[in-house]
């Protein structure tokens, strides 16, 4: 009997212990999350978008740059298959995680922050940021979302903005444009800032002693990206913006917006990670950069790719002035020289670092020249001093120079080869020698010349052979990524279906 | 309110007892009536109250009994339960006979609550010790293959340990795990699944297999598994049975007796990989016909193409062929034609076990040690399993009734990695030609340790010697429990049980290997522990209210506590080749981490029974949880159920030998479920990028320092979640003919699955992938039917037949606005992802389906002649197939319907019993086939090799009409257009039927062994997938490479599935 009541009571207890209500409270009170951090400092979002960026632009959508004009060859897995313009199915990584779900959204949330933090200094730099990656993306697919973009849930749906409003802005569709985007972000630049990245948080500019001046030559050389992107629509504009910014831009290559990587496993530029690591034998150097290489005598060749064994060991070897090397028609079925046996010409150090070290070469030097030979060239009013001709030479000396070739070497380049050191009298023949330097000037970057192919038809480039996708044809946009449209069934503006032979509006 | 009822409770019950009877003590012994012989652990009762007892080992029993009037009730399982009315003798024998009413036994449901299965309202399937005791498979979900009506079992291959993936009645999960509860003696166990990393990001795509946990319960300590399917037979543990619940209930000594003591269990079964597709032997390495080694002369590993699209074998010139070692010598050119087969080795599986119970129903206890050694079909390719289970039952004088167990339990397991990413089985299929001497060939440089083959590719020898994945598991299951008769009509019941286990594994990458040429050791140790208590009262009372109305009520309180922890270093870039110890790296910064979770659910549930005259009942339950994982706001929720069973043959007073036994039963309820841990806020995490091919992590260092990197989360939390409720709704009968010998179970259900919590796809433009939200509809309606018959029963012989049957449609309802499609979670290829679409069922791969002609063209809008659509669109370039349709279901993974059909025949001790199981329908995209497709290795694509062919097609016009296709194209191009891993064509369909399980056993009979210390000798031979067939599939298409979890439907290169057969002993003494 006793014992009965002792475990009545006891039971009794412990039900009445477990519902006195605040220890259950405490109890229950387990969903802080011990895994992840629930705030972040603005400088380790500075540091991962700027590390972002160089990873999205050497990565698929820098390789696929590179193939479709034909800098570089696939031979085998993905690689073949983008060369010949098979392109549906492909690119939402790119698109979810390393744009939108990455260096987008981790900017905006910086731009975010540092309101908060009064700290227009990383506003600023990341305005810069947002501006170049939102680039990249209008460039490639056209009309995207842009204005009512990066809200998380505020916004599920995104309108897809036209891209003349992307460039330009819009004020009766709310839309503050890439230029004024970046006008801004300089604006901000000037604003006390009650901190500011330095030689920690910078892996850019942090080595120089003032690196927001340094940023703000980034951004007025970006704004010269910008306007040159859109010369063709937008020539009054586009030399306007020249006129103003071009001053102000990067002017040295050591001011180049070069974001270096590392040598570690984990820290490797794609480059090197993909072509020598995990993918040996995706990808090789395009007979076409090659021919267009060689036919020049061009310095930066073995900067650029390896020289290999010629006849008869490896026949299909090209011999050049500047050394032997093998290249690979852009969607050849022709048999692969072989990787073993050192016949084929693949990224060079330059290009790739010894072990994945080499930097994203983003906005440089001699991409301002190039810009500024384009606009002396082809746009009306253009007051920046001097001629094409110079602003070319300097454009193909500052590349040259940046790729390892003294400074001599190309005064004795220039001399010995003058039809491609002097521009052409007539004007398209002149465009098509800036372009095609400037092509050559960008080998390791592969956005940029896929832009100025688009704009300007240069380099020639025939078609891949056994060229397929859409159509047979070299793409004029990337087809929107399955995800995307799946999660934003019917988005206003979305033309869901749109084919890659449709040029996007700049290149109109 | 809960607080009160039990106080007022405790109270009555000190206010009861006083009152006291004259009694008197009756005695006797309980016989069977088969055999003669005395049968212990039969039930004894003073009717209508909770006085009783257990027989003793040789059936006697004591009991005491009110003066006058009382009247006992034996009850064992098996046997017709009798009842004696007591006079005034004081000694009263009973002879039990086995109950041919088989219908009614008695099943562990819900909470461990024994239940006469008359009473149910909803089906449950009883699975016996025998029928998963040395059936040639050490793992126990896969001994269930084909044995329970809706349930589906897959595993995912036949290696060790592979994990085995079990749905029961569906998916009703967009999301979060299908797998149902496991229960082991009343405790929920884990069974999850914790995936290594696999190098690279691979996962479930690239990393060995390793188990769901669920292959800890060694099948020996089995006494019996009951299947509670639907939600309204789990309603009581919540809203982690929303998927079912698998109750085990493991051995004790309550039905011991003399001679039944120990039992020892040895089994020694081989195992034999089957079911490869059948390759070519005509035609070896090389391409277009030739071999082509373009550094001139060169080894075998430098020619161009590893596939076998070179020249026909004995067709000159035969060596010629560039086939000219490095070292001068001469490879001869021929056929190696089981260079595949010969990779895989015999596999043996030993199971030694021994197990010792003792006492009665009072006091028992026992002692099982079993061990389970497999080696695989691959070198590293082990497991060993010990268990041991230590439990004890006693009920003390003063009536309080105390046991528990300890069950420890040590997996030790190697594993291979496998996937398309350059594991052996890839490389198996796409890089082992028909010429290739695999075996003879060395794969590791003795010197360097480098890997020996095509360039950049792993030796598949290479991958399984050098890059093994070792998992280490201890775990104890502990089990504690209380009870007392408070009153006759009140018992209370206490329970707690903790499940804890610690899995060490280590994955190991040579250097030179594929995956991580410069080496990589990842370390992680898995912890979990889940604690789980229930506190039950219960209160029964018979004839309340009226004559033969028996009412229980039953009102308990949960505690779950789940802890998880993972903790994974990381090392790359190793130093020295052969030693893997983290020190040996250079790079620590990968992959290295921790992460944590804790989980708590109260609970309060309440069940009340209504029996009407042992033929209608009726059952209420509710159940109301509080969630740590739900906001504040909303982290309680309630949720109900009702059951009713109708024993209309007792109702009405059918008594017909032919028409034996009817019931109806029907149910509806509602569970409730609720979130994982940690979704209502959105965090931040590391920024890394990339996939396996290329990939960055942070923090980052480069030239100029070292940056650590953080970026938003791409889930979007939510503060506002509720839990998200399964609604379910079920009808069924129970019917037997002819004394139950023939007898049928058959259940209609529909669930249906609402404001799911899951992590919804968003367009990534909003910055985002995904955010945490209440939304989905996932509905299931099926059928599931059971048939036993014995068609044949005499005293020598018997012949029982068991067949099951299931039917499931499954369809996604409803997403999200503006989403009609999103990817399961989990490690998928682009252009072959595991999907939810709405109108679709369940799990559809979503690809590139091929080009056809439309009804109507796209562009013009005008209809196409009827006779053309649906026919392939050629590429006139290439005469191959066109670019195909992105966004396309190109496989179903479900299965139109499964079934089962087990014969058994008893002859004088000699049984013997096979069963044949049976899926209908269900697609699979099989790498392996795309591969050896495009290699020109299976047989196919030896057959008419030198023959150019035409696609069958059409191609189009200019003008927006279409031709008949003419182009031509060569064998190779025709092979490598159907071979694209991810293509249509290499969707097969599931559809197999095969001879699952065979045994022939014979126990020696009783009387021979009477002189003997032998109480029981049985010796058994068995066998498992001994022959199968598939109609439409070139392979065994019953596997499915990312074993448990949602994505179903993928054979993306692991290992085959593999015939097991060896005998067995069973011995008591």
């Amino acid at each position: 009997m006793k014992n009965k009541k002792l475990i009545g009571m006891t039971l009794a207890a412990t039900v009445a212990l477990s519902s006195v209500s605040c220890n259950r409270d405490k109890f229950l009170d387990t969903n802080t999350t011990p895994n992840n951090p629930t705030a972040v400092t603005m400088p380790v979002l500075l540091t991962s978008t700027i590390i972002n960026t160089a990873f999205m632009a050497t990565n698929d959508l820098g390789r696929t740059g590179a193939l479709l004009t034909q800098q570089y060859a696939g031979i085998a897995n993905q690689p073949a298959t983008y060369d010949v313009y098979i392109l549906r199915g492909s690119f939402d990584n790119q698109w979810n995680f390393e744009l939108y779900g990455g260096t987008l959204i981790n900017s905006q949330t910086l731009i975010d922050l540092s309101v908060t933090k009064s700290s227009p200094a990383y506003g600023g730099i990341a305005k810069l940021l947002k501006a170049y990656n939102y680039a990249v993306v209008t460039d490639l697919y056209g009309d995207v979302p842009y204005s009512q973009a990066l809200q998380g849930n505020a916004n599920l749906h995104p309108r897809y903005d036209k891209q003349e409003d992307i460039y330009k802005g819009n004020s009766g569709l709310g839309i503050v444009g890439l230029i004024d985007l970046v006008k801004d972000g300089l604006a901000d630049l000037d604003k006390p800032s009650l901190s500011k990245p330095g030689a920690a948080d910078d892996p850019v500019y942090g080595k120089f002693a003032n690196n927001v001046a340094q940023w703000k030559k980034m951004g007025n050389t970006l704004l010269l990206k910008l306007a040159n992107t859109i010369s063709k629509k937008e020539p009054a504009l586009a030399a306007a913006i020249i006129n103003q910014y071009a001053a102000g831009a990067i002017t040295t290559n050591a001011e180049d917006f070069d974001i270096l990587f590392g040598s570690a496993t984990g820290n490797q530029n794609p480059l090197y990670n993909y072509n020598f690591v995990t993918r040996p034998d995706d990808q090789m150097l395009s007979q076409t950069l090659l021919t267009a290489m060689a036919t020049r005598n061009d310095p930066r060749l073995p900067l650029y790719f390896n020289t290999t064994p010629g006849p008869p060991a490896n026949n299909t070897a090209t011999t050049t002035t500047v050394g032997t090397f093998t290249g690979y028609i852009n969607g050849n079925n022709a048999p692969v020289p072989s990787r073993v046996a050192g016949n084929r010409s693949r990224y060079n150090t330059y290009i790739r670092g010894t072990s994945g070290e080499a930097p994203a070469r983003l906005l440089t030097n001699a991409q301002r020249l190039f810009i500024l030979a384009e606009a002396a060239l082809k746009l009306p009013g253009i007051t920046v001093a001097g001629t094409a001709q110079s602003f070319y030479q300097a454009a193909i000396r500052a590349s040259m120079i940046k790729a390892g070739v003294a400074d001599a070497d190309v005064t004795a380049y220039f001399a010995a080869n003058p039809g491609e050191a002097n521009l052409s009298t007539n004007t398209d023949t002149a465009l098509e020698q800036i372009i095609t330097q400037k092509w050559i000037s960008w080998v390791g970057t592969g956005l940029e010349p896929y832009n100025d192919y688009r704009r300007t038809t240069y380099p020639r480039l025939a078609p891949a052979l056994n060229a397929s996708g859409d159509d047979l044809n070299i793409p004029q946009r990337f087809p929107y990524p399955l995800s995307e449209l799946n999660a934003n069934v019917g988005a206003e503006n979305q033309n869901a279906n749109i084919r890659t032979s449709v040029p996007v509006w700049w290149a109109n | 309110m809960k607080k009160i009822l039990l106080m007022s409770l405790m109270l009555m019950f000190t206010l009861l007892h006083g009152a006291l009877a004259q009694t008197r003590t009756v005695s006797g012994r309980v016989t069977d009536q088969k055999t003669g012989e005395g049968l212990p652990g039969v039930t004894v009762l003073v009717k209508a109250t909770t006085n009783g007892i257990s027989t003793n080992a040789n059936g006697s029993f004591s009991l005491t009994v009110p003066e006058s009037g009382a009247t006992l009730v034996f009850s064992s399982v098996g046997m017709a339960t009798q009842e004696r009315a007591v006079g005034s003798e004081s000694v009263i024998n009973v002879v039990l006979a086995q109950d041919t009413r088989e219908l009614s036994e008695v099943v562990v449901t819900a909470l461990g609550i024994e239940k006469d299965t008359r009473s149910l309202g909803y089906s449950t399937q009883q699975i016996k010790a025998e029928q998963i005791s040395q059936k040639s498979e050490p793992n126990v979900l896969s001994s269930l293959q084909g044995k329970v009506a809706g349930v589906n079992i897959t595993t995912a291959s036949g290696l060790p340990g592979a994990s085995t993936n079990i749905n029961i009645r569906g998916i009703t999960s967009l999301q979060n795990t299908n797998q149902p509860l496991f229960v082991v003696d009343g405790i929920p166990i884990s069974n999850d699944l914790d995936r290594s990393l696999g190098g690279a990001g691979l996962g479930s795509l690239g990393a060995a297999q390793t188990s769901n946990r669920a292959l800890d319960i060694d099948p020996e300590t089995i006494a019996s598994i009951n299947i509670l399917k639907g939600p309204a037979a789990a309603a009581l543990y919540g809203s982690r049975a929303a998927a079912g619940a698998v109750i085990i209930t493991t051995k004790n000594g309550s039905s011991a007796n003399k001679k039944l003591e120990v039992t020892a269990t040895s089994s020694f079964n081989v195992q034999n990989v089957y079911g490869l597709a059948r390759l070519q032997s005509d035609y070896g390495q090389g391409s277009n016909g030739v071999i082509t080694t373009t550094g001139g002369l060169g080894d075998i590993y430098t020619a161009n193409s590893a596939a076998s699209f070179g020249p026909r074998f004995g067709t000159a010139p035969t060596l010629a062929n560039g086939l000219q070692l490095t070292d001068g010598s001469l490879l001869p050119y021929q056929s190696y034609p089981d260079n595949i087969k010969n990779f895989y080795r015999q596999g043996t599986i030993f199971t030694n076990g021994v197990n010792i119970a003792g006492g009665n129903a009072d006091q028992n206890a026992t002692l099982s040690v079993n061990n389970t050694k497999q080696d695989g079909i691959t070198k590293n390719s082990d497991l060993n399993r010990t268990n041991v289970l230590l439990g004890a039952n006693i009920k003390l004088i003063n009536k309080l009734r105390v046991g528990g167990s300890v069950n420890f339990v040590q997996t030790d397991q190697t594993g291979i990695l496998q996937g398309n990413g350059g594991s052996a089985f890839a490389i198996l299929s796409n890089r082992v030609s028909r010429s290739l001497n695999l075996q003879g060939n060395p794969y590791i440089d003795p010197v360097t340790n480098a890997n020996i083959y095509f360039p950049g590719v792993e030796n598949p020898y290479f991958s399984i010697t050098q890059n093994p994945t070792t998992s280490s598991l201890t775990r104890f299951i502990n089990v504690g429990n209380l009870s007392y008769d408070v009153l006759p009509w009140l018992r209370v019941d206490y329970r707690a049980g903790l499940d804890t286990y610690t899995d060490r594994r280590k994955q190991i990458f040579a250097i030179g290997s594929q995956r991580q040429p410069t080496g990589q050791v990842q370390d992680q140790v898995f912890y979990r522990s889940e604690f789980n208590s229930d506190l039950i009262v219960t209160a029964k009372k018979d004839n309340i209210f009226l004559d033969g109305l028996n009412a229980s009520l039953l009102v308990g309180q949960n505690v779950n506590q789940r802890r998880f922890q993972t903790i994974a270093s990381q090392a790359d870039n190793l130093t020295l080749p052969g030693y893997y110890n983290a020190a040996n790296g250079s790079v620590f910064s990968n992959g290295t981490g921790e992460s944590n979770s804790l989980r708590r659910i109260l609970g309060v549930y309440s069940q009340l029974t209504l029996g009407y005259n042992n033929y209608l009942f009726l059952e209420l339950t509710g159940r109301a949880d509080q969630s740590t994982t739900l906001p504040t706001a909303n982290r309680t929720f309630f949720y109900p159920s009702a059951t009713a069973s109708f024993v209309f043959t007792d109702a009405f007073k059918i008594s017909s030998d032919i028409f034996s036994y009817g019931k109806l039963r029907a149910n509806a309820s509602k569970v409730g479920r609720d979130a994982d841990p940690y979704l209502l806020k959105t965090t931040y995490n590391s920024a890394s990028q990339g996939n396996n091919v290329s990939s960055i992590n942070f923090p980052f260092t480069t030239a100029n320092g070292t940056y650590p990197g953080f970026a938003i989360s791409s889930i979007i939390g939510s503060s506002t979640l509720t839990p998200e409720f399964t609604k379910s709704y079920e009808v069924g009968t129970n019917l037997g003919f002819f004394n139950n010998r023939l007898s049928f179970d058959v259940t209609y259900f529909y669930t249906r699955s609402e404001n799911q919590i899951l992590p919804v796809t968003v367009a990534a433009s909003t910055g985002f992938n995904a955010r945490i939200a209440n939304v989905g509809r996932l509905d299931n309606k099926g059928f599931e039917g059971l048939m036993n018959i014995t068609p044949v029963k005499t005293s020598a012989f018997r012949w029982d037949i068991t067949a099951n049957f299931t039917r499931i449609k499954n369809e996604v309802v409803s997403i999200d606005e503006g989403v009609t499609s999103a990817s399961i979670n989990g490690s998928a290829f682009i252009g072959s992802v595991p999907s939810f679409k709405v109108g679709q069922p369940y799990g559809v791969i979503i690809g590139n389906a091929l080009p056809r002609v439309p009804a109507t063209d796209p562009t013009t809008g005008r209809a196409n002649d009827p006779s053309l659509v649906g026919k392939y669109i050629i590429n006139p370039a290439t005469g191959t197939f066109d670019t195909g349709i992105s966004n396309s279901v190109i496989a179903n993974p479900n299965p139109l319907w499964s079934g089962g059909l087990t014969n058994t025949f008893n002859y004088r001790g000699i049984e013997l019993s096979f069963l044949v199981d049976a899926k209908y329908g269900g697609e699979l995209l099989s790498f392996t086939n795309a591969s050896l497709k495009s290699t020109g290795n299976l047989y196919e694509t030896g057959i008419d090799r030198d023959q150019s062919r035409i696609i069958p097609g059409v191609i189009r016009n200019a003008d927006g009409t279409f031709r008949p296709n003419n182009i031509q194209i060569d064998a190779q191009t025709y092979w490598g257009a159907s071979g694209g891993l991810q293509s249509q064509l290499n969707v097969y369909d599931a559809t197999a039927y095969r001879l699952r399980e065979v045994s022939l056993g014979y126990s020696l009979p009783t009387g021979l062994l009477e002189h003997t210390p032998f109480g029981q000798v049985r010796v058994s031979v068995s066998g498992r997938n001994l022959y199968y067939y598939a109609p439409n599939a070139n392979f065994d298409p019953d596997q499915n490479t990312q074993g448990a979890g949602n994505i179903r439907g993928l054979e993306v290169q692991g290992a085959p599935n593999t015939r097991n057969y060896g005998v067995n002993l069973r011995f008591t003494l």
